[in-house]
């Protein structure tokens, strides 16, 4: 029987009653966050900032087996050198009495991911919530986690990054790019040997992102310029990864990664990499009831309550508000 | 293409049937299979396998999951006059065929026209693990899906209820037609 730990913030205490009667306990747990950046990218010098990190103290207990609410205050955070900040409030949680086992919700803002701004394509906030030691899975932007700035080898120059014999390549070797140009994006995208460029209406590179399949495609060494982060530990629980290798998270994607030869080895996930927060609302897209057949019994639409599957987590909703009540976590 | 013995295609069939019958939100019993495995075991996917397999993405959906792949059958593939997702040098362009067909969580056909009828009119929209937002809607019977690029498919035959998923086979690509020329 699989164990289920709820967390319910202050917040949605506050906004869903309900939904406390679903918990035993109650615990506390505070924390803040700011996210210094790591340089990645190209030979212009720009600054990419990776991920955020946060600190944050959490107390509380539960029942074993059973499912735990846990009162959190909000806390604050800012990333560093990326774009964008990231606030976000720690959550403690209580799972059959396991130590340092905590869930951070973000709160409204903005989280950097390879230097690159991040919000929600409905502006409804960063799209991932950060999880337990102080890691934070990379956001999907906007702009799909591309790389801001000059691929590796490529200096800038006035029109771009792109020198004129790469330019035309570009224009040459398109490897059927329509793929993933989308009709909202006001740029182009263009695929060239694993990688995706991203260029702007006059020309000029103004991303680039290796590809799943691609240059992420197994058995290809990982990038060295391209950033990842590890999978957090709830996630990997949750999919049962194990150690056999060493794995990675990056623009949606769990690889895993030989950690001697640096080869991917095995795509173990894909996530989506949203942010569902308490107090904010659910994201577009999960109109349908999605709950993991082993929950269904357990998680049942009513008119009052919804409850909506997302990378490892139960989300429960408010019908009429749209409103994330809880997040619920699906250990086994 | 890979094949299962008559008695693991058994509870597919049997536990897609017992879903037909679940209302929204009730439980629908997974089958002892892989989304990854049921595929394999359908002569209606053989290309869609083949382009899992090319793109390096079967140990997703061997995986935890829950997924909803909207799985386009072989003539999908054949009628759309798509680039061969199957080709070596093609494997990053399946992989986002494959994104684009891919949902988080278990949606099942009951939960999908439930979700449909609730959004009236406008339908009922999925988000797909490329990050693009697909639309749900009734025509008469049928379920059409409608993604952003405004490529549609119907959703065809008998959804298949798997350990860590459900397909849900589909007449088309959800991906953007080629430019002209």
């Amino acid at each position: 029987m699989r164990n289920h730990t709820i967390m319910i913030s202050a917040l949605a205490l506050a906004l869903a009653v309900p939904a406390t009667s679903m918990a035993d306990t109650q615990g506390q747990g505070r924390g803040n966050g700011q996210g210094p950046a790591e340089q990645a990218g190209g030979d212009h010098g720009s600054a990419h900032g990776d991920h955020g990190n946060g600190r944050g103290d959490g107390n509380g207990s539960s029942e074993r087996g059973q499912p735990a609410a846990r009162e959190a205050d909000r806390g604050d955070g800012n990333g560093h050198n990326g774009r964008g900040g990231q606030g976000r409030a720690e959550r403690d949680q209580g799972r059959d009495h396991t130590p340092g086992n905590r869930v951070e919700v973000t709160r409204p803002g903005n989280s950097g991911q390879n230097g690159v701004g991040n919000q929600g394509r409905d502006g409804q906030g960063p799209r991932r919530a950060a999880e337990d030691d102080a890691v934070i899975l990379h956001d999907r932007v906007a702009t799909r986690g591309l790389v801001e700035g000059c691929p590796p080898g490529l200096a800038w120059r006035d029109n771009g990054c792109l020198p004129p014999g790469q330019a035309r390549r570009l224009e040459s070797d398109a490897g059927y790019d329509w793929l993933w140009n989308r009709s909202r994006d006001d740029v182009r995208y263009t695929y060239v040997d694993g990688y995706l460029y991203q260029t702007r209406s006059d020309g000029g590179l103004s991303g680039w992102l290796p590809l799943l399949g691609g240059a992420l495609g197994l058995n290809h060494i990982w990038p060295q310029q391209y950033g990842y982060q590890p999978v957090p530990t709830y996630y990997s629980r949750y999919s049962g990864l194990g150690d056999r290798y060493d794995y990675r998270y990056a623009n949606g994607v769990v690889y895993g990664v030989d950690p001697q030869t640096q080869a991917i080895q095995q795509v173990a996930a894909l996530l989506t990499g949203q942010s569902w927060n308490v107090g904010q609302a659910m994201p577009r897209g999960y109109d349908a009831y999605n709950v993991p057949s082993a929950y269904r019994e357990q998680y049942k639409d009513t008119p009052d309550r919804w409850y909506r599957y997302n990378d490892g987590y139960v989300y429960q909703v408010d019908p009429t508000t749209r409103l994330v009540q809880a997040v619920i976590q699906l250990l086994s | 293409m890979r094949r299962l013995a008559p008695w693991i295609l058994a509870p597919i069939a049997a536990v897609s049937l017992a879903a037909c019958n679940n209302a929204a939100g009730d439980a629908a019993a997974p089958a002892e299979v892989t989304m990854n495995a049921a595929i394999a075991a359908d002569d209606q996917f053989d290309t869609l396998e083949a382009v899992v397999e090319n793109a390096g993405l079967e140990a997703v959906l061997n995986g935890v999951g829950p997924y909803t792949v909207i799985a386009p059958v072989n003539d999908a593939f054949n009628q759309s006059g798509a680039p061969d997702f199957t080709a070596d040098d093609m494997a990053a362009q399946g992989a986002e065929l494959v994104r684009a067909h891919l949902l988080p969580g278990t949606v099942t056909r009951e939960d999908l026209l439930a979700a449909i009828d609730r959004g009236g009119a406008d339908g009922a929209t999925l988000l797909t693990m490329a990050d693009e937002v697909l639309t749900f809607t009734r025509d008469g019977d049928a379920i059409v899906v409608t993604a952003e690029n405004g490529a549609t498919a119907r959703l065809t035959g008998r959804e298949v209820v798997a350990s860590n998923g459900v397909i849900q086979p589909a007449d088309g690509l959800l991906i953007g037609a080629a430019p002209a020329g």
